[in-house]
């Protein structure tokens, strides 16, 4: 699979803005904030963590409710909401892009929940807050991935969307800088112990940059993966030396 | 959410007064375009228009339904353009505001009432199956002359467009996916494209194309016109503003007309850059369904 | 569906009888409603449309910053604001179709009206105010957006809001459909439905007797060669409207005189007897 590609601070009238691109999602992030709440929503003790999903064709349904209300509490939890009191830090996702699967015609409006694209909302999402200069306690970092039975019960990262389709069972989990669980979303049928398998996965692809020579011990299931909390921090390194070039 | 701040008092007199002495903030023509860079994704009928700071992306979709009861021969069109958070935060989602109405007016007279799509020919099967096309138009950054470069992204982006291709037999519809047969374009019979003249000064005596954000707000008046290459106007739109001479407008059309043939040769050159693009080794010859007419 | 005009060409009448520049019926009242600050009713031919306007007042609580049809970021901040509301009756046209609140037909003609105004009311003059114009539609023939235009100069007038000059708007269209060639065509003033429905066709609203043209909306296909032929008929037409509600106001404000409900005045210049 392509490496992940990143574009930063692309839209001029936002406080922030990125771009995220990996396996065939593409989307954009803005965020504005912390901006002054309306009187009907705001919080006297934090700041409100408003999350719009829009996607690439139809208007949003149930589907785009229900992953912004999977991201909106993950999102909170990175910033220090308690700092910015009657506030609001309003992020928008436009879905771009979706991966194209040749064997199915599309539907413009899809009702289920597509797990596959969290991962890609919410590093676009961080990548935005961070442009937008939003203080935040810690990144993260999500990966999806699948149990197949095609080949005994194999567990299988950055799936296409004809394997998702097909799976057993999905899984999206996400993880912080420091190793803590921040969000796990399952459908379909799987037992306890191939949970934990794809818990113990998920947690070596999405943090595998703290062992040194990480990619040794990965060897079967993470390899084609990106590390993408490195590359979140090596585009934003070639941003903020871009920004500092004038010294 | 918080206003759009209004352009200062200073602001305004010096912008005012440059324009009156025929100059520009970017250092413009009174009559010149901001660089417009027309780009088409991956995907089939997705088309990404960049003029300066403005950038809007259309993406176009299609899927079979049922038409409505009252016209059973036609296929569904429809245009949906949203002004979002994204844009500035002084846009709500689901308030819709007077830049997003006229703008999906305008859009719908210059591309959907024009004709440009033939809607015969998304019938399938009249009164029970056809293709319902939709443009989703996402605005990503508004910098002013939303409208000009919203049309183009539109025009170009159902030019790109190739929907999965379909056949009869009997009573049974067989709708093929991207695999098993290359999809088909759309059918397509002009190309209109707007082009917006924004007037200033004390009569509205000075025009000028392609405002930025900060000049659309110190207009006296606009005028949009949507014109083919053929010197058919589809739709004119001067809603109120200081009124202007009636020879002054004739003129704008002529310009409207030249500008939009301008418009026609870059998206004819572009969708034939990307057609090169995709064809590889002259494939797509061979397993093009399509015959020779 | 299209209905045969093709016999304009041959006793160059039109389907009411009418020439090409001939004007329907025009006939309008003025300070209809007594207690509205001003108002109006208007017929041209079989569209007639009634208009009150209330205002300038203070603003009211209930009426939201930003919505539809409100001066805003139009640089109004010190001047009044004008909101325009448009209804369409349900009975107005021959089929009975509902049209809503957010029809965006409807919502574009009232932002049109309402920045038509803006450019041409003295509202620097009503600071924090707000001006409420309300449009009825009750009966379609076609011309509509000209006949709000015009009930909507007559009310405003009849509400003493100081204006730069009057604003009159008709419709000019082509005897010839986009597909025919031809240069014999002629423009046609004041267009029906039937014939809005057939032929290609502008609005055009003119400030005043001057050429200036302060609205100008076209929906339809037309060869751009036709512009100008249009527009100049149609300018035309907005001179004789001009002409005919200068008419009105004039007689209404003599017939006041005689009532004694405005003392003549020694400056008055117009002359009572013509």
């Amino acid at each position: 699979m392509a490496s992940p590609t990143a574009e930063l601070s692309h839209l001029p009238k936002t406080d922030g803005s990125a771009n995220f691109a990996y396996g065939g999602y593409t989307i954009t992030a803005a965020v504005n904030g912390p901006v002054e709440a309306q009187r009907r929503d705001e919080n006297p003790f934090e700041a409100l963590v408003d999350v719009n999903v829009r996607p690439a064709a139809g208007v949003g349904g149930t589907g785009e409710r229900q992953l912004e209300a999977i991201l909106q509490p993950a999102l909170r939890h990175l910033i220090p909401v308690r700092n910015f009191p009657r506030c609001v830090i309003q992020v928008t996702l436009q879905v771009m892009e979706t991966p194209e699967n040749a064997y199915v015609n599309p539907k413009v409006m899809q009702p289920r929940l597509n797990l596959g694209i969290i991962p890609a909302l919410l590093h676009a999402a961080i990548l935005g807050l961070l442009t937008a200069a939003v203080p935040m306690k810690t990144v993260a970092s999500a990966t999806c991935l699948v149990i197949t039975d095609a080949d005994g019960s194999s567990v299988k990262v950055d799936p296409t969307p004809a394997e998702i389709d097909q799976a057993r069972s999905v899984h999206v989990l996400g993880f912080t800088a420091g190793r803590d669980l921040l969000l796990a979303e399952s459908e379909g049928s799987f037992s306890a112990d191939e949970w934990a398998t794809v818990l113990q996965t998920a947690e070596k692809v999405c943090c595998r940059s703290q062992e040194a020579g990480g990619d040794a011990e990965m060897g079967g299931y993470g390899a084609e993966s990106e590390n993408v909390q490195q590359f979140m921090r090596s585009v934003l390194e070639a941003k903020a030396a871009e920004g500092l070039h004038w010294r | 959410m918080p206003r759009e701040a209004e352009p200062s008092l200073s602001e305004r007199t010096f912008t005012l007064q440059a324009i009156s002495e025929g100059l520009r903030l970017d250092s413009r023509k009174l009559d010149q375009f901001r660089p417009l860079e027309l780009s088409f994704g991956d995907e089939y009928g997705v088309a990404d228009v960049k003029l300066g700071k403005t950038r809007v992306l259309a993406k176009v979709s299609a899927e079979v339904t049922v038409p409505f009861s009252d016209r059973p021969f036609d296929g569904i069109f429809q245009i949906t353009s949203e002004l979002g958070p994204m844009v500035a935060p002084s846009f709500e989602v689901n308030r819709p505001t007077e830049t997003e109405i006229l703008l999906a007016r305008l859009l719908e007279k210059t591309i959907r009432r024009s004709g440009a799509l033939d809607t015969e020919s998304l019938c399938l099967i009249a009164g029970q199956k056809c293709w319902s096309v939709r443009v989703d138009l996402h605005i990503l950054s508004a910098d002013g002359n939303l409208i000009d470069s919203s049309c183009l992204a539109v025009v170009a982006a159902l030019r790109h467009f190739r929907r999965p291709d379909t056949s009869i037999e009997g009573e049974t519809l067989t709708i093929y996916t991207a695999a098993e047969r290359e999809p088909v374009p759309l059918s397509w019979l002009h190309s209109p494209f707007c082009t917006t003249f924004d007037f200033f000064g004390e009569d509205g005596e000075i025009v000028l194309v392609d405002t930025t954000w900060l000049e659309e707000q110190l207009r006296v008046g606009s005028v949009t016109f949507s014109l083919n290459k053929h010197g058919e106007i589809c739709q004119i739109s001067k809603l109120g503003g200081k009124p202007v001479e009636a020879t002054l407008i004739i003129q704008c059309a002529q310009m409207a007309l030249a500008k939009s043939k301008e418009f026609t040769d870059l998206v004819d050159a572009r969708l034939a850059e990307d057609a090169k693009r995709r064809d590889k080794g002259g494939l797509m010859a061979e397993l093009s369904a399509e015959n020779e007419r | 569906m299209p209905l045969d005009t093709s016999t304009y060409s041959l006793a160059l009448l039109r389907i009411d009888g009418r020439r090409w520049n001939d004007l329907r019926r025009l006939h309008a009242q003025i300070h209809t409603q007594d207690a509205a600050d001003g108002s109006s009713y208007l017929e041209m031919g079989h569209t007639k449309v009634m208009c009150v306007v209330t205002g300038p007042a203070e603003p009211q609580a209930g009426q939201k910053k930003g919505t539809v049809g409100s001066a805003q970021a139009t640089g109004q901040k010190e001047g009044a604001s004008i909101v325009v509301n448009v209804v369409v009756a349900g009975f107005s046209s021959v089929d009975r179709k509902r049209r809503g609140r957010n029809d965006r037909r409807i919502q574009e003609m009232e932002i049109t009206i309402q920045k038509a105004l803006a450019a041409n009311l003295h509202t620097h003059l009503f600071p924090h105010s707000t001006i409420t114009v309300s449009l009825h539609v009750l009966s379609q023939d076609g011309s509509l957006l000209a006949a709000l235009i015009n009930a909507t100069t007559l009310a405003v007038i009849d509400a003493g809001i100081p204006m730069t000059d009057y604003i009159t708007a008709c419709t000019a269209g082509s005897t010839s459909s986009y597909a025919a060639g031809d240069d014999a065509a002629d423009p046609l003033l004041d267009l029906n439905t039937q014939e809005e429905q057939e032929l290609p066709y502008l609005t055009v609203g003119t400030l005043g007797d001057s050429d200036k043209v302060a609205v100008l909306v076209c929906e339809s296909r037309v060869q751009v060669s036709r512009l100008e032929g249009m527009l100049v008929v149609g300018v035309d037409g907005c001179k004789q409207v001009r002409r005919l509600l200068d008419g009105i106001v004039k007689q209404k404000g003599r017939k006041m005189i005689k009532e004694g409900a405005v003392r003549r005045s020694d400056m008055m210049a117009v002359s009572l007897d013509d």
